[in-house]
């Protein structure tokens, strides 16, 4: 006697395609632009004028403790200038954006000296800033 | 004599079952929202370091000089609300870009966030910012 066996189909439901797909499209967004220096801790400084910055190909970050980082590895400012000359490669001028966060606190024996070595690679200098609210205009504006 | 027709009423809910979906993906595309938020910032365009041969005409460039929360202009004391106005004035005159060079020197505990803000206020009265590092060298004694 032959027993029939149930079967079962095992399709991903088409109603759900439009959901996979969503999350495999964040998940990407994540992988391309996602920061991989967010771990670091550092304060930004104010400014009453700042704008949207470019498309950066490094990002040098002094933190807290006055420690420098490349793209959330540490190195030393020695180094500095060299491994920024091997990321900007040969970009032309414009697309050669470094952004720097300094934090507002750190001095200037800190932050000169890496200053100098962004701007001896040809990096375009982009300095990561706040923006300053002037509350006391809006309080005084009728 | 009037008709009362009856409509069906459907049902528009979502399914219970999908809700545990929906807010998981609401989180993702809330936390994309918080972890793409663009820099923003000041760009800066600092020439690229040279050697000191230039220290001649480098003499006839105005100066710049930081400490903690003072800025001095050619070794003046400037109030902050007149620092724009005054370095304006002095560089009216000033056509070519070599002539408005404003040699920025910073004392080594000078803040980055004071250290901005002056550098703001340079680019603001027209000047191209230099800085002037002080070169640290080993002299061997016998």
């Amino acid at each position: 006697m032959k027993i029939k066996r149930k079967t079962f189909s095992a399709d991903v439901p088409s109603m759900a395609m439009g959901d996979i797909i969503f999350t495999l499209l964040i998940f990407f967004v994540i992988l391309a632009r996602a920061q991989d220096d967010s771990h670091l801790k550092w304060e930004p400084a104010k400014s009453p004028d700042v704008d949207q910055a470019k498309h950066a190909l490094a990002s040098v970050v002094i933190d807290v403790n006055n420690k420098l980082y490349l793209n959330g590895q540490p190195i030393g400012v020695s180094q500095l200038a060299g491994a920024l000359k091997e990321r900007l490669g040969n970009a032309p001028a414009g697309e050669r954006t470094v952004l720097l966060k300094v934090h507002r606190e750190a001095t200037a024996q800190f932050f000169e000296p890496v200053i100098e070595a962004i701007s001896e690679a040809g990096g375009d200098l982009l300095h990561v800033l706040e923006q300053e609210r002037d509350d006391k205009k809006q309080a005084r504006a009728p | 004599m009037k008709l009362r027709l009856k409509r069906n009423k459907l049902m528009a809910e979502p399914p219970a079952m999908a809700t545990g979906d929906i807010a998981f993906i609401l989180i993702i595309f809330f936390l994309v929202c918080v972890s793409v938020q663009p820099d923003s910032g000041r760009e800066q365009q600092i020439p690229r370091s040279e050697s000191k041969e230039q220290k001649t005409e480098q003499s006839k460039n105005i100066e710049v000089a930081m400490t903690r929360d003072r800025a001095t202009i050619n070794g003046n004391p400037v109030p902050n609300e007149e620092f724009v106005g005054r370095l304006r004035t002095m560089l009216a005159s000033k056509q070519r870009p070599e002539d408005r060079i404003v040699v920025v020197k910073s004392r080594q505990d000078t803040p980055y966030m004071w250290w901005i803000k002056v550098t703001g206020w340079i680019e603001e009265a027209g000047g191209i910012i230099t800085l002037q590092l002080e070169e640290e060298r080993t002299v061997v004694t016998p």
